[in-house]
C-alpha cells in the first residue's frame, strides 16, 4: 500500500518542480557608438588664450568610438571655429588651433588609426578598421587677435563627433 | 576570446550613455505610396543632456536630397529608443546615399565645451 502511494506523490510532484525555459534573444549588428567621455572646460592660462590642455588649465573633451565591426565605418572629429555663446567680441579675430588623438584604446592594434589619421580644415579623420573601443582626446585652444584679451564672460563652443558608414 | 570580452563591453556599456543610430546599411523598399521609397532606422538616446535629434539625408558628395520623416525633429529621452521612417521619393532614390542622425543642443545648455554627435548610415 506504502510503496504506491510514494509513487503517486512522486509523479504529482513532478509538474510542481518542472523547468520553464525563457528565451533572451538578442542580434549583433554592425554599429557605431558615440559616447561623451568627458566634457571638455577652456582654461585660462592667459587673458589672451583659451585652450583644453590641462597644462593651460583646461580639460580635454573625451569622446569614446565603440566600434562593433572593423572596417564599417570612419569616424571624424571636428575641432571648434567659433564660439556658439560668448560676450561681444570686438572686430578682432579669433584664431583656433585644434587637433584629435587616439589615446586610450581597447586593442593595442587600435595605434593604427593614429597612424593613418587624415587631417584637413578643423577636422580628423580616423579610418576605423579594427572592432572595439577607443577614446579620442581633442585639443582646442583659441587667441583673440594679436594679444588681445578676451572680454569677460562665459565662452562656449562644440566639439562635434562623427560616425560615416563606409 | 579578446573579441568576445570587448563586444561585452561593448554592448554593455554603449547602451549605458551613447548615440546609436542603426541600421549600419539600410535598404530603401517601396512604400505604401506609389513612387514612394521608405527605410526604417532607430535611434537610442543614450546621453543625458541631449533630448533632440535631427535627421539628414545626403548625397555623395553630402549635399542634401529630399526626403521625408516621422517624425523629422526626433524628441527622444535618456535611454530610451525611437523608430524613425524615413520616405524619399522615386526620383531621389537613386541620389540617397547617407542617413544621419545628429544631436541637437539646447540653448539653455550652459557646458563650455558640449560634444555634438552623428552618425551616418549608407543606404544599400
Amino acid at each position: 500500500m506504502k510503496r504506491p502511494l510514494i509513487l503517486l506523490t512522486a509523479l504529482l510532484a513532478v509538474p510542481a518542480v518542472g523547468v520553464t525555459s525563457t528565451p533572451i534573444t538578442g542580434m549583433v549588428a554592425s554599429k557605431c557608438v558615440i559616447t561623451t567621455d568627458t566634457d571638455g572646460v577652456y582654461g585660462n592660462p592667459t587673458a589672451t588664450e583659451l585652450s583644453t590642455l590641462a597644462t593651460k588649465g583646461g580639460v580635454l573633451p573625451i569622446i569614446r568610438y565603440d566600434i562593433v565591426t572593423a572596417n564599417a565605418y570612419k569616424a571624424k572629429v571636428h575641432t571648434p571655429v567659433a564660439f556658439t555663446s560668448s560676450p561681444a567680441l570686438g572686430s578682432e579675430t579669433v584664431n583656433w588651433t585644434g587637433s584629435t588623438l587616439a589615446g586610450q584604446m581597447s586593442d593595442a592594434a587600435m595605434s593604427v588609426f593614429n597612424t593613418n589619421k587624415v587631417v584637413y580644415n578643423n577636422t580628423s579623420e580616423f579610418d576605423l578598421v579594427k572592432a572595439g573601443s577607443v577614446w579620442f582626446n581633442v585639443t582646442s585652444a583659441a587667441t583673440y587677435g594679436y594679444n588681445k584679451a578676451f572680454p569677460a564672460g562665459t565662452y562656449q563652443a562644440v566639439v562635434t563627433a562623427e560616425c560615416v558608414a563606409k | 576570446m579578446r573579441f568576445f570580452i570587448i563586444l561585452i563591453l561593448v554592448l554593455s556599456c554603449g547602451y549605458a550613455s551613447a548615440h546609436q543610430w542603426t541600421p549600419t546599411y539600410p535598404k530603401l523598399k517601396p512604400s505604401h505610396v506609389p513612387g514612394v521609397y521608405t527605410t526604417k532606422m532607430e535611434l537610442f538616446n543614450g546621453r543625458k543632456n541631449i533630448r533632440y535629434y535631427s535627421v539628414g539625408v545626403f548625397d555623395k558628395d553630402w549635399k542634401k536630397v529630399k526626403y521625408v520623416s516621422s517624425p523629422s525633429l526626433i524628441r527622444v529621452s535618456h535611454l530610451d529608443r525611437k523608430e524613425v521612417e524615413i520616405y524619399i521619393h522615386k526620383r531621389d532614390k537613386s541620389k540617397a546615399y547617407y542617413v544621419c542622425s545628429k544631436s541637437k543642443i539646447l540653448s539653455t545648455v550652459k557646458d563650455q565645451s558640449i560634444v555634438a554627435s552623428r552618425i551616418c548610415s549608407k543606404i544599400k
